[in-house]
């Protein structure tokens, strides 16, 4: 349905996206996932038709989208990571004038307005105005200004960035519903893969422009099918036994996050007598020892050697 | 499309009190204000400049001149120069004669004038009711006789005192003396020379009188004028605070929306012009409005008037366009905030709105080439009862400029929308 073909965007000397290949079809929810500055926004942008890609194509239906947008236009809607909202303006107003900037009109306009309003839960507060709102409620506005002209596609950009976990919960639903009750499309970007492993059919993961791994929830986890993720806690950590640990071959991924470490090992290897062993020798005082499912992040860690949220 | 852009400003502007009553009251205020502080140099009326001066000399002229006329003769200059000099001995007495010129009926209404001793200095200094003192030092007039006749001596200075707060009354009697001292060299310099000052006087008050200006037309009073100078500047604020608001649309990716929305950027500019330009004329009409009922400011020619704060906002909503494109583009605010910080003051200095340029001056001929100037022009011209015609020239240069701003706005405007 959409595609984007090796695809490729410059800043002056920096490359934002590289050759980055995607697809996207109908009535699946696609989830983009990588950290802040992975090029998750440019390769929207791009998609979307508000960048024009320095290299590459972007294909909507088998037709090139770089020099005449139109069609693509008229089905997509945009959730921007930003609250692209007036503030100023009650929610009702807002949505009026997106719209009629929609081309919507009269009757059928009043009528949408209304429907809206009641998907995001904000048909109590139509008349109030924008600021007065909470994170979450502009958020949801934020969405639904983007389904008013009934889109097929639905691409949004982190549309839960620093939201409470209710709201984050309201809008992971909606987005739920609105893919299985309208068949809507929707690509979902965000650096939070609880959000991701929880909507998406399919993923892309990017890291530094580059997109590093593809496929299924199920196909992305393949790629440490053959590993462990060991999760240890200790009081403290000594200096001996990290370096020690980081010397072991057995060990493909190792990260220290206070006083948990984590460890991406080989399924195959005894390795708990020897970290049991390396412990006691450099008098470390281990409290749990915690083998968990491969996550998306295990994924990503063991991938780029950083956590998603680095 | 268009009327919702229009409305979403308006509904902008009424849920931010603060932008319109910068907007719309600070041109009322600055009218008030400038209108009383300076009307007096614009209504022709008089700032009451009279204060009291004090005069010591610490020697007695008559004796300095008599001694000056001793040493004379005692000296070797020849007789009939010495009967010369002492045949105009009246004339000779430089301080008696600048007393003379301060008593005059042009400055008797202005300063008035006491002589005292120099043993009253101390007293006089502490008497609040003087603004200045004028101090003649020892041997003053028989130094000056001796520099400017025999070329002798320094030339000896007068020295003036003046309180805290009479800087104006200080400096008057330094220009004063100054004048009367050139004056008086000339004439002695003359007299030496057998030229009669009188006849260079003559010449010089008909060339004085050849430079004369007659208006035809009414006089303007200082509050009409400051209500126009006020208005064409602050409606140039209407530019810098739409080309704000665009330049917010796109920070907070409203624009992207739009962009997507296939909403066409030939649309959206139209949008900022005819939203600037509407607002604009809003606020200026308000502020006329304003000036009507509480100055008294009235139209001779309604249509003149109407039509020119038409070109004139036409003008504003060329400059938001091209304000918001030079935004976009550089993606950036500065180019907002440097026009309405440093360009709106600069064209307002030109234009005449703080005080009149004079009509023919450099700075009068600049100061049409900016947009608030030349409607500044044109709207004097009209109070004054000129016809719209007489200001075909303002209103085609503030047409060109709309037109031009337009222009560089469209071939400016990024092609495509930000993204982030």
């Amino acid at each position: 349905m959409l595609e984007l073909i090796d695809i490729t965007k410059k800043y002056k000397q920096t490359k934002a996206v590289k050759n980055m290949n995607m697809y996207i079809e109908k009535g699946e929810i696609v989830g983009l996932l990588g950290p802040n500055g992975a090029g998750k926004s440019t390769a929207i942008s791009i998609l979307s038709s508000l960048l024009e890609p320095t290299s590459g194509d972007v294909k909507f239906r088998n037709k090139s989208m770089i020099k005449n947008p139109k069609s693509l236009r008229q089905i997509i809607g945009i959730v921007p990571q930003e609250i692209a909202l007036y503030e100023d303006l009650s929610a009702e107003e807002n949505m009026k004038f997106f719209g009629r900037i929609y081309r919507l009109k009269g009757e059928k306009l009043k009528n949408k307005i209304s429907e809206v309003l009641e998907q995001i839960g904000l048909a109590d507060r139509r008349k109030d105005v924008v600021k007065t709102f909470s994170g979450g409620m502009k958020r949801r506005l934020n969405i639904g200004v983007a389904m008013l002209h009934d889109p097929e596609i639905l691409i949004m950009d982190e549309p839960t960035v620093g939201i409470d976990p209710q709201s984050r919960n309201y809008i992971l639903q909606t987005v739920k519903r609105l893919n299985k009750e309208r068949q809507m499309t929707v690509l979902y970007t965000s650096h939070y893969m609880e959000e991701v492993e929880y909507l998406c059919d399919r993923i892309y993961i990017m890291d530094k422009g580059n997109l590093i791994a593809s496929g299924t929830k199920d196909e992305i986890k393949q790629i440490l099918a053959s590993e462990n993720t060991i999760y240890l806690k200790a009081d403290y950590w000594n200096e001996s036994f990290i370096t020690k640990l980081q010397e072991k071959p057995q060990i493909h991924q190792m990260k220290v996050e206070g006083n948990e470490i984590v460890l991406v090992v080989s399924k195959d290897v005894a390795i708990f007598s020897k970290l049991a062993h390396l412990a006691e020798e450099t008098s470390v005082q281990l409290r749990a020892v915690d083998v968990k499912q491969v996550t998306l992040e295990d994924v990503f860690l063991h991938l780029t050697g950083r956590a998603l949220r680095d | 499309m268009i009327f919702q852009m229009i409305k979403k400003q308006y509904l902008q502007f009424l849920r931010n009190p603060v932008e319109i009553v910068l907007l719309i009251g600070l041109p009322i205020i600055l009218i008030t204000i400038l209108g009383n502080a300076l009307g007096n140099l614009i209504d022709g009326g008089e700032i009451d400049l009279t204060f009291k001066l004090a005069i010591i000399e610490h020697e007695d002229e008559e004796i300095q001149v008599e001694n000056f006329l001793t040493e004379l003769e005692n000296g070797d200059l020849p007789d009939e120069i010495i009967a010369a000099f002492a045949a105009v001995t009246d004339s000779l007495a430089p301080v008696e004669m600048f007393k003379e010129v301060l008593r005059s009926e042009e400055l008797n209404d202005m300063i008035i004038v006491e002589e005292a001793h120099a043993r009253e200095m101390d007293a006089i200094k502490a008497d609040d009711s003087y603004a200045a003192i004028l101090e003649f030092p020892e041997n003053f007039s028989a130094d000056l006789l001796e520099n400017i006749l025999l070329d002798e001596k320094m030339n000896p200075e007068a020295i003036i005192h003046y309180k805290a707060g009479s800087e104006i009354a200080g400096n008057i009697v330094e220009q004063i003396v100054a004048m009367y001292q050139e004056e008086f060299t000339l004439g002695t310099f003359l007299g030496n020379n057998g030229i009669d000052p009188q006849q260079l006087q003559q010449k010089g008050a008909e060339i004085t009188q050849e430079v004369s200006s007659v208006s035809p037309h009414e006089p303007l009073s200082a509050k009409a004028y400051y209500t126009i100078g006020m208005i064409v500047m602050n409606v140039l604020f209407m530019a810098t605070t739409i080309a704000q608001y665009a330049f917010r649309e796109r920070q907070s990716h409203i624009f992207n929306r739009m962009i997507i929305a296939d909403f066409s950027r030939w649309v959206y500019f139209i949008g900022i012009l005819l939203t600037a330009l509407i607002f604009a004329w809003i606020q200026a009409i308000l502020v006329f409005i304003f000036a009507y009922f509480a100055f008294d400011v009235t139209w001779p020619d309604l249509t003149a008037f109407l039509v020119i704060t038409f070109f004139f906002t036409l003008a504003v909503g060329g400059l938001a366009v091209l304000l918001t494109a030079i935004s976009f583009r550089s993606n950036s605010e500065q180019i907002i905030s440097f026009f309405s910080g440093v360009v709106v003051t600069i064209f307002a200095f030109l234009g005449g709105s703080f005080f009149p340029s004079g009509t023919g001056s450099f700075l009068g001929k600049l100061g049409d080439y900016t947009p608030n100037g030349a409607a500044m022009s044109a709207y004097l011209s009209i109070l004054r009862g000129e016809s719209i015609t007489d200001n075909a020239d303002h209103l085609i240069f503030i047409a060109c400029f709309a037109i031009g701003a337009i222009i560089i706005g469209v071939i400016s405007y990024p092609k495509r929308g930000a993204a982030s």
